[in-house]
């Protein structure tokens, strides 16, 4: 090994940083463009270290832990952006955090519309995790948003997918592919995005119901309940989200007012169909939630003991219970992503055109892959 | 071929029955192209009802050594459903199954099923799947699923990947799976948001649960007239930039609208350059607002004419104008060739003047209709396709129309799909490296080369291996 850190010092001007929260590993660098990458991951296939992606670490507590030779941070991919607004498009390098891209593109009252909860998240930790923003109920799901992705494969190879327009189809959709493949196939370097204006309007409105509250409103942006209730939020013209917060009569803010993550001893997302929602609110015990209704996505802080009872109700149900942090000893004894899917050997097939070696995260994704 | 084709064909009549099973002369030359430009040939048509016997199907085919190639009711334009070597083709338009579950907005749904008839099927639950191609009174879901179809209000709603939850494909090795689900985000990589658009290259898709929409409980059409191409397109970008994404914002140029005019008579504007056909949909409360903000963009951008449908039945005039246009062409030529290309929307102008500058040079009349918010753009060249210099010169203007999409910072197809018509201008938009990974992908799904062969991927994209070139004069 000490023959590979060299060599790789060599490569990358030996420069060591350093990682809160990152597991310990032989070399952290932080490569500065696609190309480095691509000599790195050569390197790392003819030699077989084990690499794992890091932008701000949000995201890393999924799936199988990782034991790197080389952790590759995306700190030094953050200065690219090319945004084009009147095309409602903008590029930017893996490494830009969420709140530096709102800097950007909020000046023209533009948005991605990712994740709310921590803008510290990169963008490419963002489409490597493939977690969504709760307005994925009226722009759908942050895989929606990703027109092109650069990246570079396991074996080294530096790839495009996707083109910078928002209707395409010309290939096949790798970008839809990279987005929540938590850097099993490839590290990614720059991402084309779309996005939307932000509408005129906003505000949060509580409510009783939530089938009720889908009644009265027309699509609106997300419909969460807590455990403190319901919230609608609503957003258009001035016209428009006066005349649905007045029908809903519940109490009224002004913008969107995003509940707070749910804090347990787990934390654990969890994914049903839609009508499965409040069933499965029912089925959590006292701890905090935050639950999706119309998306079919629940995010809850619970008990150690509940992850087997909720997951199986989930899993009868076809849905699935993700274990995204437990206490050590927990999240050993568990298999953090539940029952495999059925497309497993096509999945490890498709890992292996990609990352032939198995070099990139090995054992993050379901199943072992 | 292993064996002859007797016995493929009695084969075939084993598994979907003798009503199911086409092989005569007339039949195999029918099927043996689509609704574009290219032929091919079919060894026999097969026409299944279940996934179980599209498994078989495959099977057989691969023990008869012969490639498959599924195809919907034909509309698609780029040879996607064409085989270019004999091949078994399945047809799904028997797999019209609509299993509908309202409470979750969603549908598993036939591939054979009519994209109209779905939207009509799940009106009296308030609910419509909302890509919308121009030809859906004919097309199929399937069809729809392989070219990742789009149509005039996939700008507010995006195309058929983004309605697609799940789908059931059967796969080279005759196995049936299951990629996605009712659930959001199936755990593990995204295998069902790349069947979409792989034009049946990765496997044969036998089922997909659709997501639906809530019909919009408001609808504003209009129909606005310029005297400058220019101006239109100013309104497309300054509605967006007002933070309106309107449900559609459709653009044609003069000599579509006086062919569109003569055809369907909706009293279009003909002395316009362009008109743009808008359409915002939502809530009651704020649709006057948003077509408002349009209106006035399209007056302070030269409009000289603001038309705003009255009622429901003025509203389907308009947009029977605007889907008419293949009827309308069919009165100028015998023959057209639509073309499918995406820019960015802002480079709307340029490269329409570059289209007229093309069709004036090359002697050809063309007609345009645009998905001008999404910079989505359908030039179409009127000819007479007995006239062989014509035929050359509609292909050459074809290649150069590629050619300054692709300069403009386009790309090859935004709703039609690759095919066989612009296989071989991948490497175009796409580096040796980005073919050889989509290759790749390819032969993780597909590694005998059983489906829908020849399609999308130009003939010799797998040609590196570990990143290394391989060096020149190798035989590979």
């Amino acid at each position: 090994m000490t023959g590979l850190r060299s060599t790789l010092g060599k490569l990358f001007g030996g420069s060591k940083i350093e990682i809160d929260g990152a597991p310990s590993a032989e070399l952290v660098v932080a490569p500065d463009s696609a190309d480095q990458i691509a000599r790195l991951l050569d390197f790392a296939s003819e030699h077989r270290l084990t690499v794992l992606p890091w932008g701000a670490g949000v995201h890393q507590g999924f799936g199988g832990r990782i034991e790197p030779d080389v952790i590759v941070s995306s700190s030094n991919l953050a200065g690219a952006v090319e945004w084009n607004p009147d095309d409602l498009t903008v590029v930017v390098g893996s490494g830009i955090t969420l709140g530096g891209l709102d800097e950007v593109i909020g000046a023209r009252r533009q948005s991605a519309v990712l994740p709310e909860a921590d803008l510290s998240a990169t963008i490419g930790g963002v489409v490597a995790a493939g977690v969504s923003g709760w307005r994925r109920l009226r722009y759908g799901p942050t895989r929606d948003r990703v027109l092109q992705g650069q990246f570079v494969t396991g074996d080294g190879r530096m790839v495009t997918g996707g083109a910078r327009v928002v209707k395409n189809v010309t290939g096949y959709d790798i970008p839809r592919l990279l987005t929540g493949s938590f850097g099993s196939l490839g590290i990614i370097t720059s991402v084309c995005l779309k996005l939307w204006p932000e509408p005129e309007a906003a505000a949060t409105v509580t409510a009783d119901d939530p089938e009720r509250a889908a009644a009265v409103t027309y699509r609106p942006q997300a419909v969460l309940e807590t455990g403190d209730g319901v919230s609608v939020f609503l957003a258009g013209t001035s016209a428009e989200v006066e005349a649905q917060a007045t029908a809903l009569a519940g109490e009224v803010a002004e913008g969107f007012v995003w509940p707070e993550p749910p804090i347990g001893t787990c934390a654990v997302r969890m994914r049903v169909s839609p009508v499965d929602v409040s069933p499965l609110v029912a089925q959590i015990g006292t701890g905090p939630f935050v639950a999706a209704h119309g998306v079919g996505e629940i995010l809850a802080g619970i008990e150690s003991d509940e992850i087997e009872p909720l997951r199986e109700w989930a899993e009868v149900r076809g849905g699935t219970l993700v274990v995204e942090r437990a206490p050590d000893d927990v999240y050993e004894a568990i298999d953090p992503w539940g029952a495999s899917p059925s497309t497993l050997d096509l999945q490890r097939k498709v890992k292996a055109a990609f990352d032939p070696l198995g070099v990139l995260v090995p054992g993050r994704l379901p199943g072992g892959i | 071929m292993v064996g002859s084709l007797d016995a493929l064909v009695a084969e075939m009549t084993s598994i979907v029955g003798v009503d199911a099973v086409r092989a005569g002369e007339l039949d195999r030359h029918l099927f043996g192209k689509d609704a574009g430009v290219t032929r091919g040939e079919v060894s026999v048509v097969v026409l299944p009802k279940t996934a179980r016997q599209v498994a078989a199907v495959v099977r057989a085919a691969v023990s008869h050594g012969v490639a498959v190639v599924p195809r919907g009711a034909g509309t698609g334009l780029s040879g996607g459903a064409v085989p270019e070597s004999p091949a078994v083709l399945i047809v799904t338009t028997r797999m019209n199954q609509i299993d509908l579950d309202a409470g979750n907005h969603q549908a598993w749904v036939g591939p054979g099923v009519i994209n109209l008839d779905l939207s009509d099927h799940t009106d009296q639950f308030g609910l419509y799947f909302a890509p919308d191609p121009s030809s859906q009174a004919a097309c199929t879901i399937g069809g729809n699923v392989a070219n990742n179809s789009g149509g005039p209000h996939c700008l507010a709603e995006g195309s058929t990947v983004n309605h697609i939850l799940a789908v059931e494909f059967v796969t080279a090795d005759g196995d049936i799976v299951v990629a996605g689900s009712g659930a959001p985000d199936p755990i593990g990589l995204d295998l069902r948001g790349v069947m979409v658009g792989s034009e049946g290259t990765l496997g044969v898709v036998t089922r997909v649960l659709v997501k639906l929409l809530p019909k919009p409980p408001a609808i504003r059409t209009l129909l606005l007239a310029f005297p400058e191409v220019a101006g239109a397109a100013a309104t497309v970008s300054g509605v967006i930039a007002a933070g309106v994404v309107p449900a559609a914002l459709e653009m044609m140029d003069r000599p579509l609208i006086r062919a569109v005019e003569n055809f369907v008579h909706a009293d279009l504007p003909v002395d316009a350059a362009a008109v743009l056909l808008a359409e915002v949909a939502g809530h009651e409360a704020g649709v006057d607002a948003e077509a408002e903000l349009i209106a006035q963009t399209a007056t302070e951008n030269g409009a000289f004419q603001v038309r705003r449908a009255a009622d429901a039945e003025e509203r389907e005039l308009l947009w029977k104008a605007r889907k008419s246009a293949f009827g309308a062409i069919a009165q100028i030529a015998p023959d057209y060739y639509l073309h499918d290309t995406v820019i960015p929307r802002t480079k709307l102008v340029e490269v329409l003047d570059q289209i007229y500058e093309i069709a004036t040079r090359r002697n050809l009349l063309v007609l345009n209709t645009i998905h001008a918010g999404d910079g989505n753009l359908h030039p179409k060249f009127a000819f007479d396709g007995s006239d062989p210099e014509a035929v050359a010169q509609v292909k050459a203007a074809a290649d150069e129309i590629v050619e300054i999409s692709i300069a403009a910072g386009g790309t090859l197809s935004g709703e039609h799909g690759i095919g066989l018509e612009k296989r071989d201008l991948m490497h175009l938009v796409f580096s040796p490296v980005d073919l050889d990974a989509q290759a790749r992908l390819r032969e993780a799904f597909d590694p005998i080369g059983v489906m829908n062969p020849a399609k999308v991927l130009p003939a010799g994209s797998r040609c590196f291996d570990f990143g290394r070139p391989i060096p020149e004069g190798t035989w590979v």
